[in-house]
């Protein structure tokens, strides 16, 4: 046999091809998050929209989660402490490098970043929004510089200890930027003209937050975020890199024994994954207006935990279905529509494709309509009773996952993708068994 | 390769102690080219130990490995599979919730290189690599008769197959030295014989030296050349299959005194 | 000289607070190996157990005199019996089917059990959403003073109390039959139960026992910082578990003289640098220490290297 090198060598596409490989992705989220923006965003209401944008931000956060928790079984638990570090540092620069450039910490952009009552006077990209998504990047590559230092030392070690070591440095993130000085207020911008910009940096509002920027983000930022963050794990996912990720949560030793440096990679995707958190965080603070760090503590972290561990452990659609549920869940429990017909459908769905696949599993279809009829009692003995759930959210969550747990540890999908539940085995490789 | 040391593995007088347990005691082996050499011993000898030790596990307390006359010494176990020394386990180690493909396919990891950018990005580099890994994977588990279950998950495979697997994935990673720790345990005796088939034919096809402990007398004394024999932690024996049968040493410990 | 002594009081005062905690932390991963996450959560349980056995006494009612010091007592020991209970209750239910589960599952299990307790713990039917004041059980004016330093009551008392109950822990562990056979479990379970052990009743049994010490721990804890007791939900709880953690890693988790130690100097650290340093970073000196241990000596002051078996 010759070596992999060599017959990599001679198996590579031409060069120029990585083009339309490079470019589809974004070609594909910049139509993605416009249809959503432009075709979508001006037909519903603005709560609907604000729950969308929510939801992207969280799919963002529980997919990047995934590439640490699920793939490489390391269990990182301060995942919003690099959502905080990545969204101060993105409104810092926005914040201030508005004053710096333009004079005022006013919005400077263009008809995508236009969150304001009315119609938008000006062009479709403003100055505003390049500082802005610069302003994300820079936040995303501070998380992942926090993560590598945080990954480094812990990595090495058993993975419980990262647990803690992750939790511990969540808060002290917490801890550190509520003790920051208060920020120069926009209608003192002309005095921050004078402050030189590495003690503009520190001037972050401590426990009041930081507050008053300007709003960015819209659903076509989110949701370009979110296509690219996708497709960047996906890609991840089936490549040589996501396998060793895989290998190492199977089996660490083997990994090892494989040839795998396990330290190297559960930083890598550790780092990767802090990127990603960086950036939502960018994200999150211009559309808020303002972040607080009392915001980003451990229990935010425990959501992203809850929506990666209900999606599957490795599951990319997983995650991504949890983190939209979970989203929605608490508008949904406030006034909570009848479940049956929803779980008619599943039913029906489900039902159909095992007539397609000409294989009948009764046991999936039993479990559908049980838990159906009993989540529809639950709800109609609640409504009766004029209990609001929406208060019990948080302890409907911790029951589920325990009962999680203990019954489908996988998590919903496991390590697959939704697809390839149904269609058994996947895709056949490229070439048949010789 | 460097071809003036005539071993290709050479162990000289590696020991470990596991706080008073001298588990294993001045281990020394040379194993020449292609050599088919056994390993064997009692229950608790220290034969995995001693495979730990070569693999970078364990770190030795004293004593030195050379692969191809490369000194192992220091080397994670990662840097030293990058060697050219390469194992099964005992208690069988897959990627279980991994495909079969996949499994072979990591064994090939450390022969590629794998930049972030590249893969994200998907250049041409990148794929080139994926697709030699993915031929070479499929040839690998043609020859294993895997192939038809390529995609099943690793953890779904009957026992000789996974068995198997664990060969063709360590076959994988390019190997100069191949360590098989039991790869006939579990199997029945129709599948011993096809294993002894196999074996016989991975050292001409892939040029391996290969090292196998083994408790089957019968697959150890038909297949190896040489045979060093351990009991608590120190070699008794060393020599032919014959020879070794016939050390009264040898058979004490497996039978015991009268 | 007087603030090095006064600190020297905080500190050890604290650490023995930590090293209750720790003692929890540390027997249950020496025996299951993971990290009971909802330890922290236990030990608000039992700040706000006592506030409400205290209540149900009569006590710490405004303008009511302090209660002698057995009523306290009293208290403390209702407390325990009920955290231990819960303790029972949440190992049986949540963790015992887990055994043979991946350490994975059971970190994820004990954060559900600890968001549970967290949640129901503020509900209106428990303890509710809004923080309370501990009832003041003892003279709050000092004691005596030494060398210029004021020792108070309740410092004598927290120390006290943790001496007393790490001298029962010490004699359970290691002069009692059912010590040994926690010892044997946490060895080598396998082991344990081919001897006869019944691994099971053993495990739920230290599990019972840290959950108490955590109460025990919530109960000084209270003494010690009157005023107000935060929400069960209140981040604070889950700070002072992981300092708690943090010292058991430094002693060397698994083992248990070293989570003693490793509190007393988590909590001396913690009280110097913020005497002579600066108090605004008193978390990160903790997390400084635990980077340094993870660094240089994983398996802490007084613990083994393990290796683990191919």
């Amino acid at each position: 046999m010759s070596r992999l090198v060599d017959q990599a060598r001679s198996l590579s596409p031409a060069g120029w091809t990585v083009l339309p490989r490079l470019l589809w992705p974004l070609v594909v989220g910049v139509v993605i998050a416009g249809l959503i923006q432009f075709v979508i965003g001006p037909n519903i209401s603005g709560f609907t929209s604000k729950v969308m944008l929510v939801a992207g931000i969280n799919i963002i956060m529980a997919v990047s989660l995934t590439v640490v928790n699920g793939f490489t079984g390391q269990f990182s638990m301060g995942h919003a402490g690099f959502m905080a570090v990545g969204g101060y540092v993105a409104a810092t620069i926005t914040y201030y490098g508005s004053i710096k450039l333009f004079g005022t910490a006013d919005f400077a952009g263009g008809t995508v970043s236009w969150t304001g009552a009315g119609a938008f006077e000006g062009p479709i990209v403003g100055k505003g929004d390049l500082l802005f998504i610069g302003s994300c990047i820079v936040g995303g590559l501070a998380a992942a510089g926090a993560g590598y230092i945080v990954g480094l030392p812990s990595l090495r070690l058993r993975g419980d200890y990262l647990a803690i070591v992750t939790l511990g440095f969540g808060e002290i993130v917490r801890v550190l930027l509520q003790g920051t000085p208060d920020q120069i207020q926009p209608w003192k911008a002309k005095e921050a003209l004078d402050v030189p910009w590495y003690e503009l940096l520190l001037k972050l509002g401590g426990p009041k937050g930081f507050n008053l920027l300007p709003t960015y983000t819209t659903l076509f930022w989110v949701y370009l975020f979110v296509v690219l963050t996708l497709i960047v794990s996906y890609r991840l996912k089936n490549s040589s890199t996501g396998r060793a990720f895989l290998s190492i949560r199977e089996d660490e030793i083997a990994a090892q024994a494989m040839g795998v440096d396990v330290t190297r990679y559960k930083v890598r995707a550790f780092v990767l994954a802090s990127f990603f958190a960086g950036m939502a965080g960018g994200l999150y603070a211009m559309d808020i207006g303002a972040i607080n760090a009392g915001d980003l503590g451990f229990q935010r972290s425990f959501d992203f935990i809850i929506m990666v561990v209900l999606g599957g452990l490795g599951s990319i659609s997983g995650a991504t279905l949890a983190a939209v549920i979970l989203t929605i869940l608490p508008e949904l429990l406030r006034d909570l529509p009848p479940i049956w017909p929803a779980g008619l459908v599943l039913l029906a769905g489900m039902a159909a494709a095992q007539k397609l696949r000409g294989q009948w599993r009764l046991r999936p279809l039993i479990v559908v309509a049980v838990l159906t009829a009993v989540l529809e009692i639950a709800r109609r003995v609640c409504v009766a009773k004029g209990i609001n759930i929406a208060d019990y959210r948080l302890i409907l969550y911790a029951s589920l996952l325990i009962v999680m747990m203990l019954s489908r540890p996988q998590g919903l999908f496991g390590v697959r993708e939704a697809w390839e539940l149904f269609g058994r085995g996947g895709k056949k490789p490229a070439k048949g068994a010789a | 390769m460097n071809d003036q040391s005539p071993y290709v593995l050479d162990v000289d007088e590696i020991s470990i102690a596991f706080g008073g347990l001298k588990a294993v005691q001045s281990f020394s082996m040379r194993i020449p080219r292609q050599g088919l050499y056994g390993l064997i011993g009692p229950n608790g000898a220290g034969k995995t130990t001693c495979f730990n030790l070569l693999t970078g596990v364990y770190r030795p307390d004293k004593g030195s490995v050379r692969v191809d006359g490369e000194p192992l010494t220091g080397l994670k176990p990662h840097q030293i599979a990058a060697k050219g020394l390469s194992r099964t386990f005992q208690n069988i180690r897959l990627f279980g919730e991994l495909s079969v493909l996949d499994n072979v396919k990591l064994g090939s990891h450390l022969r590629g290189s794998h930049s972030l950018g590249g893969t994200v990005l998907r250049s041409a580099g990148y794929i080139g690599q994926e697709r030699a890994i993915e031929d070479r994977a499929m040839d690998l588990l043609s020859i294993f008769n895997l192939a038809g279950r390529a995609q099943e998950q690793a953890k779904n495979l009957p026992y000789g197959d996974q068995r198997r697997l664990e060969i063709a994935r360590a076959l994988a990673t390019e190997p100069k030295v191949l360590l098989l720790d039991e790869p006939a345990a579990g199997m029945n005796p129709q599948e011993k014989i096809e294993l002894r088939t196999l074996i016989r034919q991975v050292r001409e096809r892939f040029k391996v030296a290969i090292l196998l402990i083994e408790h089957d007398m019968g697959v150890v004394m038909n297949l190896c050349e040489h045979i060093t024999v351990l009991n608590f932690g120190e070699t008794i024996a060393r020599g032919t299959p014959e020879a070794v049968q016939n050390d009264p040493k040898v058979v004490e410990a497996y039978l015991g005194t009268e | 000289m007087t603030q090095f002594l006064q600190t020297l009081l905080d500190g050890v005062t604290v650490g023995c607070l930590y090293a209750l905690i720790a003692l929890g932390y540390t027997m249950v991963y020496g025996i299951l190996k993971f990290i009971n996450f909802a330890h922290s959560d236990v030990l608000a349980l039992g700040v706000w157990m006592s506030i409400t056995i205290a209540g149900w006494m009569g006590m710490g009612a405004a303008g009511q005199p302090t209660p002698p010091w057995y009523m306290g007592l009293l208290v403390l020991v209702g407390t325990m019996g009920f955290c231990g209970v819960v303790g029972f209750v949440i190992e049986r239910v949540a963790y015992k089917p887990l055994r043979k589960a991946p350490r994975l599952n059971v970190l994820i299990t004990a954060i559900g059990v600890s968001l549970l307790l967290q949640n129901v713990g503020q509900q209106k039917f428990a303890f509710g959403p809004y923080p309370k004041s501990f009832p003041s059980l003892m003279e709050s004016s000092s004691l005596f003073t030494v060398a210029g330093v004021q020792v108070r009551a309740s410092d004598v008392a927290v120390v006290g109390t943790a001496i007393a109950l790490m001298a029962a822990l010490q004699f359970l562990i290691f002069r009692t039959k059912l010590g040994a056979a926690m010892r044997a479990v946490s060895f080598n379970t396998r082991n344990a139960s081919l001897m006869g052990i019944n691994v099971d009743r053993v495990i739920s049994f230290t599990f019972v026992v840290g959950t108490m010490l955590a109460a025990a721990a919530g109960f000084l804890y209270g003494l010690k910082y009157e005023g107000q007791a935060k929400q069960t939900a209140d981040s604070m709880w889950v700070m002072l578990g992981l300092k708690a953690f943090v010292a058991a890693v430094v002693g060397g988790i698994g083992n248990v003289r070293g989570a003693v130690l490793g509190g007393l100097l988590i909590g001396l650290i913690e009280f110097f640098g913020v005497a002579y340093l600066s108090s605004q970073y008193r978390d990160a000196y903790v997390f400084a220490i635990l980077i340094m241990v993870l660094l240089f000596k994983p398996e802490g002051v007084l613990g083994r290297a393990t290796v683990e078996k191919v």
